[in-house]
């Protein structure tokens, strides 16, 4: 099999009927050389954030260790990169190569659990709202609007001033604002994928609501939730710097990249490295995930029209538009279809 | 009685800032720099461009307390006394008459025998800028003191009025009381003020004051040099205290007026023409107009200005810590360093904390913290050894009843963690324990706190760090005795610049270390101590310089006995301005240059 053979139109009959979707994904994924190279990154990334103790251990710089001797100067100037300090040193001679690998730690951790969560959360209630549509829609619908109107900034001092900065509170407050993109998606998903005739089938078979839920809907909502997550978490990474840039995230002295950026803004025309290794990595962890991510999509999905034009539909909502007018921009033909078909249920929902 | 004047500033640190008025002596310790220019010959003319980030706290000089503002409010607004800007420092701390004529002394008869009573005369030829232009009266001053505790924009500080003058503490009860229901308008807080007297403040006649004190107070006159005792024309009456018209009709009787004032956008000053140079013994009138234009926030962009002069002096930014060693090694003559007379920071410890059971309440284990910090790794926070200088006692250099001694010496000021631990298991905390640090998450009080955590670390102590907005420190936290009892936290760095220096125990000792344990204390910790209380009492009361700052450092030996505090550091104050700035005087109550004595060669830019 060479990998042109994946195309359609290239390929045989016989080789195609023996691959599930998901070979199908993978092998178009080995052909995209940015999605390989940005999961390389990413891997990367995620190893030396995991083996950051093992790192500090093996140079004798812990990420709280001040070097007050070589680390800074008299004046309290960081020091530059050099044999000892890979990247240089902070303004309290901490070792920034340590403080960035850590600071990964952090910042990977919220990425990935925030994302987690919001798409648990996300798919819980789109499968729910889509599914039961009506009253159980109308309310859920209104809650991701509610959400997705939130003034995240505002929220977020909000919450942290109540609650206090930590770990905790920057996990919530993202996932919070994260998870009604993803309920928008799945619901939307649901609602074409329900009238399919493999759900009535089913349903005719006697199946119940949470086997049909579970069993025929929920694995075919996971390609784009897969691809809305790999795009999510950068995004998430980005809004834990910004929180942490500006306070209100992670507590020092524990290191993530917004901490780091935070405290290098007084110092980028004296010590370039105090800003750009913590700026620089952030830019490459988050530019690999989104570039994954792309590749990811089009490997689930070659039609990569339409998938861009959902996502312009998500856009376009999250600018204020209600929901109700566009709950189909999205979907495409597939929504329209159900329109022209409708179910019992289905009219309930539009009434 | 003295009251809230904190203040924090970063001097040095980047962002922000301001303070409250303050002040700064010479004090011991600091070499470098400042030593005042060669200035020449006058120049007339050009206009002093200042830029920065935000606007004064309140044009009003019966309510402004930001030292930026003050900067300004020297420019229009006369007080009886002031701290003339001088190039010897140490003069510029000594009051000298302003409308007053001269400093009353028990010689000359303007103070009585049992040194409560104080006649003031007002000089000939001070005016107010009203068409046709009027002369300044006792009566206007008298209005200043009966604005001062007007309930819509009071004085910052009215304890050191009502702590002295006497009547002064009833008439503002009364007039608080008078508008707890009513609504404060113009007409009805004037007809309060004209209707209610303060007895210790009387108007002989136009040209006479008479001042009547509750008990000896040798630093009466230092607060009759602070902004709240201004003067007020009858046109104030019209206006409540500062608010958007007021602002729109400041009268000066100063050299300059406002021409222009523009919320959070500009401010403008121009020449003052009813204001004569034979009348006013230490402002005068080189540049033609001073402009302050806002809403640059970062100190770089501001820093770069003044080099390119583009700009004059900086506003509310200090010079950007990073810049600082750039600016030593090039040894930029317009780059100046001023000794320093304040503590900022220095740790405080909640003694009301039942955390780690009530641990911040055991003297043996504040003072084993007090052996814990190295003083140097924070100095270098705030620019290394050529701007601070690490403070050992209580009082800083430059205020009543400093003296040094070291109560708690460690090597090299760097910190002893044997020295600490050892402490801390005789104290009954053999394996440490875990305290709540809480700082401001701007400037450099994040690396503050991360430094001295990182001290206490090595000794056992795990601080867990509490982040408090910048906006709410104060006011909202370490000032609310409600959250220390709580134990919501135990350790922070505040910072502290007294409102004058020289004989200023009413602005230090007596708001950080006199029992007060109500909303709005600068004593955070709630530390009660009734010998310290009574020396205290005794040392405002004494009216012997030399005895009461006998009184003042055993205070400070008292406090540091105690473990109250941890003193980090005294901080320098740098300053930059731009070239053709000439004869630049330092006004160390402000950290500010004087903008009425300094000229511009060449005027236009």
């Amino acid at each position: 099999m060479t990998l042109t053979e994946i195309r359609p139109e290239a390929v045989p009959d016989k080789v195609i009927a023996g691959r599930s979707p998901w070979a199908l994904a993978w092998a178009r994924i080995r052909t995209d050389k940015v999605a390989l190279l940005s999961a390389v990154v990413v891997v990367l990334l995620l190893l030396l954030a995991a083996a950051a103790p093992l790192i500090a251990q093996w140079s004798g710089h812990g990420p709280d260790d001040q070097f007050r001797d070589i680390g800074i100067t008299d004046q309290g100037l960081p020091v530059p990169p050099n044999g000892t300090f890979w990247f240089g040193t902070d303004r309290l001679g901490r070792d920034l190569f340590i403080r960035v690998l850590y600071g990964a730690r952090v910042s990977l951790t919220v990425g990935v659990l925030s994302t987690g969560l919001a798409a648990m959360l996300g798919v819980a209630v789109g499968l729910l709202a889509g599914f039961y549509g009506g009253v159980v829609d109308t309310l859920l619908s209104r809650l991701m609007d509610v959400v997705l109107s939130f003034p995240y900034l505002i929220f977020a001092i909000a919450v942290v001033s109540i609650a206090g900065p930590s770990l905790t509170a920057t996990v919530g407050v993202i996932s919070f604002y994260s998870w009604a993109a993803i309920a928008r998606i799945v619901r939307g998903q649901t609602l074409s994928i329900k009238e399919r005739e493999y759900v009535e089938a089913a349903r005719s078979l006697g199946a119940g609501d949470a086997r049909i839920m579970f069993v025929d809907i929920l694995p075919n909502l996971l390609a784009p939730v897969i691809v809305l997550v790999t795009l999510l978490v950068p995004a998430a990474i980005v809004f834990e710097s910004t929180l942490s840039y500006l306070g209100l995230g992670i507590v020092p002295p524990t290191p993530s990249w917004g901490n780091l950026l935070s405290e290098a803004q007084g110092f980028y025309r004296v010590a370039w490295w105090y800003l750009t290794f913590p700026a620089g990595t952030l830019l490459l962890a988050t530019l690999a995930f989104n570039l994954l991510g792309d590749g990811i999509r089009d490997a689930i999905d070659p039609r990569t029209e339409r998938l861009f034009s959902r996502r312009r539909g998500i856009r376009r909502r999250r600018g204020g538009k209600s929901g109700s007018d566009d709950r189909q921009g999205g979907q495409g033909g597939e929504a329209r279809r159900g329109g022209e078909e409708p179910s019992g249920r289905m009219n309930t929902m539009e009434g | 009685m003295a009251k809230r004047r904190h203040l924090t500033i970063a001097v040095a640190a980047a962002a922000t800032l301001l303070a409250t008025a303050c002040q700064t002596d010479s004090g011991g310790g600091t070499r470098n720099s400042a030593t005042p220019e060669q200035a020449g010959k006058p120049v007339q003319g050009g206009t002093l461009r200042l830029v920065g980030g935000g606007d004064v706290d309140h044009l009003d000089p019966t309510s402004s307390y930001y030292t930026v503002t003050n900067g300004i409010l020297r420019a229009y607004a006369r007080q009886l006394f002031s701290l003339a800007a001088q190039a010897d420092l140490k003069k510029a701390l000594e009051v000298v008459p302003d409308v007053a004529t001269e400093v009353p002394t028990t010689a000359n008869g303007g103070l009585s025998q049992d040194l409560l009573t104080y006649t003031v005369k007002l000089r000939d030829g001070v005016q107010w800028d009203t068409t046709p232009p009027r002369p300044v009266t006792a009566q206007d001053y008298l209005r200043g003191f009966k604005r001062l505790c007007n309930p819509v924009a009071g004085a910052g500080a009215p304890g050191y009025y009502t702590s002295t003058i006497k009547g002064m503490a009833e008439y503002c009860a009364a007039y608080a009381k008078a508008f707890e229901k009513d609504k404060p308008t113009p007409k009805a807080l004037a007809d309060f003020q004209n209707s209610h007297d303060v007895s210790g403040v009387q108007a002989k006649d136009d040209k006479t004051l008479v001042f009547t004190l509750i008990q000896p107070a040798s630093d009466f006159l230092n607060i009759l040099s602070l902004n709240f005792a201004s003067a007020a024309p009858v046109e104030y009456d019209q206006y409540a205290p500062d608010d958007a018209a007021f602002r729109q009709h400041v009268i000066s009787n100063g050299p300059y007026k406002i021409t222009k004032y523009v919320a959070t956008k500009e401010i403008r000053l121009e020449r003052n023409p009813a204001w004569k140079q034979e009348a006013d013994p230490i402002r005068h009138q080189y540049v033609d107009a001073i402009e302050v234009k806002q809403g640059v926030t970062e100190p770089d962009s501001v820093q770069q200005q003044l080099e390119a002069g583009t700009a004059d002096l900086a506003w509310d930014l200090p010079v950007p810590t990073a810049q600082l060693p750039r600016l030593t090694a090039s040894g930029d003559p317009n780059y100046k360093v001023f000794p320093g007379a304040i503590t900022n920071p220095y740790l405080v410890f909640n003694l009301q904390s039942k955390n780690e059971n009530g641990a911040m309440g055991k003297l043996e284990v504040r003072q084993a913290i007090e052996y814990a910090i190295s003083k140097v790794a924070i100095g270098k926070i705030y620019g290394g050894k050529d701007l601070n200088t690490p403070l050992h006692t209580a009082i800083p250099p430059g205020n009543i009843g400093y003296q040094e001694y070291n109560p708690y010496p460690t090597p090299n000021d760097e910190g002893d963690p044997a020295e600490c631990k050892q402490m801390l298991s005789e104290a009954g905390y053999p394996n440490g324990l875990t305290l709540i640090g809480a700082f401001r998450n701007a400037g450099n009080h994040p690396s503050v706190f991360q430094s001295y955590s990182a001290d206490l670390k090595k000794c056992g102590i795990t601080v867990k760090g509490l982040p408090v907005r910048q906006g709410d420190y104060y006011g909202a936290f370490l000032q609310a005795p409600s959250i220390a009892k709580d134990s919501k936290w135990d350790i922070s760095a505040p910072g502290w610049v007294p409102d004058w220096y020289g004989n200023n125990g009413r602005s230090v000792s007596q708001p950080l270390f006199q029992t007060n344990c109500t909303p709005g204390t600068s004593n955070y910790g709630c530390y009660s101590n009734p010998e310290v209380d009574d020396l205290i009492k005794q040392a405002l009361a004494e009216p012997d310089q030399a005895k009461s700052a006998a009184l003042w450092h055993q205070v400070d030996q008292k406090v540091m006995a105690d473990a109250v505090i941890v003193p980090f550091q005294n901080q320098n104050t740098p300053i930059y301005h731009s070239k053709r700035v000439k004869n630049a005087l330092y006004l160390p109550s402000f950290q500010l240059y004087d903008v009425t004595n300094l000229w511009l060669d060449p005027p236009s830019p």
